[in-house]
Order: C-alpha cells, then structure tokens, then sequence
C-alpha cells in the first residue's frame, strides 16, 4: 500500500516507465480491484445463485487482468480460458441439471452468518496487515525479474515470460506435471463412477 | 514466406531450456507404480467385467513389484537428488516408501472379499488406490512445495471418491461428501499458506526457502512468515485430522466402506505426516520459536480430545477414529522438540509413523474379518470373540495392546523413542509435552482394554459361536500386521537404524 502510494506520489517525476509497476499500471491495478471487491462480496451477498454464478466471471476476469498487468501473459490467457470458460460454464450447468430453483432463494444463510463476517473480517485485517508489513516498501521492477529468469539475453528475450513457464514445466517441475496427468485420469474414472447411474 | 520462417523459429528449442538430466533408477518406483496403474485402466476398458477377477492380484503384484526398485535403492545407500534437490530419495524415504506399498498391499487383501461381495464397482476402485498410493509414494520424495501439492492432491482425490463408493447408502454418500468438502477446504488454506511462503522464501524447493528464512533480517517481526507456516499446517492439520480440524474424521470413517476407511486412517494420514516432516523438517525447523508452539497446541489438543472422546464410544470403528486422533497427537507431540533435538525428534516420528501404520491396520483388518459374522461394529457385538475366532481375538489383543503401548509390542518402542526425544531435548515445551502424553497413555489405556475384556469375558449377544471361516486374504493382512508389530517391538534396532539413515546398504549385507 505504501508502495502504491509512492509511487502515486512520483506522477510527473521521473517515472521509470519501461521496468516499473508504472502509474497507468497502478490506476488499472485500482480499478479493476475495486470492481472485484464489489463483485466479490455481491457474490457471497445475492440471493440468487445465478447471479452469484455471474458476479463470480467479474472476480474471476480481474484476477486475469491483474495478471496481465503483472505481464504474465500465459498465466492470464490460462486464468481467462479455463475459469471462465470452464469452470464459471460448469457451475451454471451444475445449477441448471440439479434443478435448483433458479429465481431468489431465501435459505442460502444460516445461523452463523454474524460468525462468519467476523472471522472474515479478523482474517482480512490479519493478512491485511501481514502483506503491507512484509511486502508494502517493495517495488515491482520487472527487469530484475526477467534477469532472474534470463530474459535479458537477446538469445533467450525471443520465447518471453511464456517460454520460461514451458522450461519450468518440462525441467524443474516435470514430476508434478506428469502427475497432474494421472490425477486428472483418476479424477476422471471416479467421477464417472460416482455420477452414472447404476 | 519469410514471416513464416520467423513464426517458425519461435517454435525452435528455446536456447536457455536443457533437458533435464532424469535419474531413471531414482525414479524408477513412480514409474512402476504409474505403469502398472496404466495397465489396470487398459485392461478394464478392454476386457470389462472379464477383468474384474484379476484386478486386485494385478495391484497386488504392481505393488510388490514397486518394492524391487525400492530394494535395489535401498541396498545401493546413496542419497539421489533429482530436479536440482526437488526430489530426493534417501533411505528415510525409502523405508517411507515401502511402508505405503505394504500398507496399500495390506489393504488390497482386505478389500478383495469386500467389494467383490458387496455391490461395488470394483475394477475401478483398484485403479483409484493404485493412484493414490502413487501420490503417497511420491510423497515420501517431495522436497518442493509445489510437488507436496500436487502428490497431495493426487492422494487425496481418489481417496475422497473411495469414500464414497457404496453409492446405495446414505452414510458413504455423507462421508464422502463430508470429507470432500473438508478436504478441499485445507487444501485452500494449505495453499494460500504455500503461495505467501513463496513469496518470503522466493523458491518453491524446500532447502532454498530454509536457507532465506534463516536470514537474519527474517529472524524476527516477519509475520507473514508465521501467517504462511500456519496456513500450511493446519492444511495438512485437517489431512492428519488433528484437533481442532478432526470433526470430518469419525463420519467418514465410520460411513465409508470398511477397508476404505482402514486406507484413510492408517496411509491417508501417514502421507499426511509425510507432507509435514518435508515441510518442517526440510524447511521451516530454522524457526522454532514458530513451529514448537503450533505444534504443542496442536498435539495437546489432539490427544486430550481425542482421547477422551474416545472413551464414550460403543462403536468400534468410531472409536478407532477418536483412537487415531489421538495417536496423531502423539505423533505430532516430536515436532514440539525440532529446534532443540532435531535428528531424534525426525526418526521418532518416523519409527511411530511406521509402527502406527502396522498396528492400527491389523486392528481394521481383525474388524472387517469380525464384521463378516457379527454385520456390526458395535463394541456389545464383540462379546464372546474367543469362543468362536480364538486367532482373531489373540491378534486384536495383542494390537490393542501395542496402540495401548505395552512392551514388547511395538507401539511401546513408539512411544518411548517419541519420548526419549521429548526429554532429550531438556526444554520446559518438551517436558510439558511428555507429561501430558504419559497422562493420555493412561487414558487411552481404558478404552483399549475396555474392547479386550469385552472380546475375552463377555457371551456372545446372540449365543451363536459357530466357528467362522475367514478367507485366506484377510488373514494374510493380519499375519502380516501382526508380524510388522511384534519384530518392530522385539527388534527396534531394525527400523532405528533406516530412521537414523544410517547404511542400509549395510543391513541388507550390500556392504
């Protein structure tokens, strides 16, 4: 946060515009973040779930677009394909074939909703304060992440941030991603298993 | 044209990626595990229901068949780091490693009467715990966050379907439904936690997170530290069902089929235990100050509540639940000590994690071999067991004894080395902790005993003591149970010397 706010405060000076988190960035970063958090609760507020379905996409597009703004194409373009496009689609025929009434719902809270906007809360001013205190001074310097990654040669510059992922996955992580591919055929056979009818 | 040849040679190995070097022998276990995993697929798409017969002697034989890379490790001794030390093989892994095999072949025995009798899918539920004791097995290696994530994940979700494979019946739908739900939940919390160590320890490998968070700026005042190691042991909290995130634990375990829940409570939870000696004992034991109280906490609460419950339970499956809580509270208990006594509080997790794993699933096997006359699990239905299963009740005896911690047995030689570290440690935190688990001994005595005395003195409620015939499978799974409990207790050598990493090589006569 204070990051933020320095960096607001240097509008007009010398922004570094090519390595930095840089204001337009920041402006973009605000906007879409305070559209999430009203979506986000809208969410979790809306008595029909339908809506909550819908107001999800917003959530769920923002974490794309910040993504974007993080300049992590390949993880935006995945976070767009999949939440989006699958799992949002999922949810909305989830409702649709358990046959749940589609209009408003008056029991979707219970008892313990005072609890849980307390326990929410305590945990957003723990984290809240957690973040800010470890991480607020820091300034995002892309350049140093792309010489960490060795994207400052010209030899490598050619495969970007995308290529750094493939290697990641076809060098460090190779066990994990192949095992995500057996997973996913277990999760498969049960599923199908568990949903047909028999 | 000259566009394409641009966009062409976009495609062209990118000059900074290497193929990564792979350790074929180091990995060959995973490999015959996943193969042999595939081949179960194969023939079930292929012969269907000509199949099912061989399904469970085909796992079994997968199994075995993984322990002979294992062997070959083992008697070689060297330490193997792959994927720049990602995953490590070394002897604790190894004996970790076989552990889950022999328990996944242990509980293979059990199901096979099981669910063949029972209206089950049966070729896939051998496929779904081939998979998770792949995850398991993986497990035993991972030194990387995102790799721990993943084997948990490939664990846990076969293990959340098997929970609910008798799909008829209301109480396997809830125990499934139930564990999911929580399930999925700590894995949430787990990776938030993961993702907020990520990003003060900038890797995602074990050994590079320990040497950032040894800083000495990070020393202190950092809580974004402690937030993350909090999240990510109650995520793994909730796998080992540890107090206060247990409450899934004794409706699944009781709704679930009987060897599926004999799976959860002794390779789910030992896997669990797994994840968290990689993550404490590989990276976070640079801050005790953090780890110790979390894990007092913890393991009080786990084995007073769990205990104590346990206590007012009349069905034995259940009580098993509340029996497991509470031996995970021991188990926990060695955590406490990982700043000041870190080699022998690492091998006596280990050695109860291994003697745990014996004993606990004789005592599931000796159930279901009971259930398969009385149709209960109620405790009053275990009366007049001697008359009618004399062997049966020997070996119950001589488990609940064990989980009780009387010598020779080996859960005794669990308890002891867990509390040798406890006071070898000599902190306040260590003393405090081996008195509170001396006055749970003691609890947990009562009820153990409680279910011998039933089985030894009481009538059989129904009067009927027609001997019963057993088959052959589960009384493998027993005689293998039992022998895993009575060497580890007369020979503790035997397993101090793996969990002590000392030369297998020279054990096994490799020299």
């Amino acid at each position: 946060m204070t990051g933020l706010v320095a960096l607001l405060a240097q509008v007009g000076t010398e922004a570094q515009v090519d390595t930095t988190f840089d204001v337009p960035a920041n402006v973009v970063f605000a906007v879409t973040a305070v559209f999430m958090i009203v979506a986000a609760l809208r969410v979790v507020t809306t008595k029909n779930i339908v809506h909550a379905a819908l107001w999800l996409i917003i959530v769920l597009g923002g974490v794309g677009v910040q993504y974007l703004l993080l300049q992590a194409e390949f993880v935006a373009v995945t976070q767009f394909l999949v939440y989006l496009g699958a799992i949002v689609v999922l949810i909305l025929f989830g409702v649709m074939l358990t046959r749940a009434p589609l209009g408003v719902s008056t029991d979707l809270d219970n008892d313990l909703k005072p609890l849980g906007i307390g326990a929410g809360l305590v945990l957003a001013v723990v984290m809240g304060f957690a973040l800010i205190q470890s991480f607020g001074a820091d300034q995002l310097d892309f350049r140093a992440y792309d010489s960490a990654l060795g994207l400052d040669d010209p030899q490598t510059a050619a495969a970007g941030r995308t290529g750094a992922v493939a290697d990641g996955i076809f060098g460090q992580y190779l066990i994990p991603f192949e095992m995500i591919s057996v997973l996913l055929l277990a999760a498969l056979i049960g599923a199908i298993v568990l949903a047909r009818r028999d | 044209m000259s566009t394409l040849l641009a966009a062409l040679s976009q495609l062209a190995p990118d000059p900074g990626y290497s193929t990564p070097r792979i350790d074929w022998h180091g990995l060959a276990p995973e490999i015959v595990l996943s193969a042999g995993g595939a081949l179960l697929v194969l023939l079930d798409a292929i012969k269907l229901e000509r199949a099912k017969a061989w399904m469970p002697a085909l796992a079994n034989l997968t199994l075995l068949g993984t322990l002979i890379p294992i062997l070959t490790l083992a008697v070689e001794g060297s330490t193997r780091s792959l994927f720049g030390g990602s995953f490590v093989v070394d002897p604790m892994s190894l004996l970790l490693k076989a552990m889950f095999l022999v328990v996944g072949y242990v509980v293979i025995l059990l199901s096979t009467n099981y669910v063949a009798e029972g209206d089950y899918w049966e070729s896939e539920y051998y496929t779904l715990l081939t998979t998770s004791i792949l995850g398991m097995v993986v497990m035993a290696s991972a030194r990387d966050l995102l790799m721990i994530f993943v084997a948990l994940e490939l664990l846990s979700i076969p293990a959340y379907m098997l929970a609910a494979w008798r799909k008829g019946g209301r109480t396997s739908n809830e125990a499934g439904m139930k564990y999911y739900l929580m399930g999925v939940f700590a894995s949430a919390i787990l990776l938030y936690g993961m993702s907020l160590m990520y990003g003060v320890g900038r890797s995602t490998r074990l050994d590079v997170i320990a040497e950032n968070l040894a800083r000495p700026e990070m020393q202190s005042g950092v809580p974004i530290v402690t937030l993350a190691m909090v999240f990510i042991v109650v995520g793994f909290a909730f796998k080992v069902s540890a107090v206060p995130f247990h409450q899934w634990a004794p409706d699944t375990y009781e709704g679930a089929p009987t060897p599926v829940t004999a799976f959860l409570a002794v390779a789910s939870k030992a896997a669990g235990f797994v994840a968290l000696i990689q993550v404490v004992f590989y990276g976070f034991y640079v801050r005790p100050d953090i780890i110790e109280p979390l894990f007092f906490v913890l393991a009080v609460a786990s084995m007073t509540v769990g205990n104590l419950i346990a206590l007012r339970q009349t069905n034995v499956v259940r009580m098993l639940a509340y029996s497991g809580i509470a031996q995970a509270g021991f188990m926990l208990a060695p955590f406490v000590v990982v700043g000041d006594n870190f080699d022998s509080a690492l091998s006596a997790v280990v050695i109860y994690l291994v003697i745990y794993a014996a004993m606990n699933l004789g005592a599931f096997a000796v159930i279901i071999a009971i259930a398969r006359k009385t149709r209960s699990a109620e405790i009053t239905s275990l009366g007049g067991l001697f008359s009618y299963m004399p062997g049966m009740t020997v070996a119950m005896t001589i488990f609940l004894a064990s989980l009780t911690g009387i010598p020779p047995l080996g859960g005794w030689y669990a308890k002891f080395s867990v509390w040798s570290a406890l006071l070898g440690a000599e902190t306040a935190l260590g003393v405090a902790m081996a008195i509170v688990m001396a006055v749970n001994t003691v609890i947990a005595a009562y009820y153990y005993l409680n279910i011998a005395k039933t089985m030894w003195f009481d009538d059989a409620p129904d009067g009927d003591v027609a001997p019963v015939k057993v088959p052959v499978g589960l009384t493998g799974a027993v005689g293998i149970a039992l022998v895993a409990t009575l060497v580890f207790g007369v020979l503790p050598g035997l397993l101090t010397d793996i969990a002590a990493f000392g030369p297998v090589s020279a054990a096994l006569g490799g020299g």
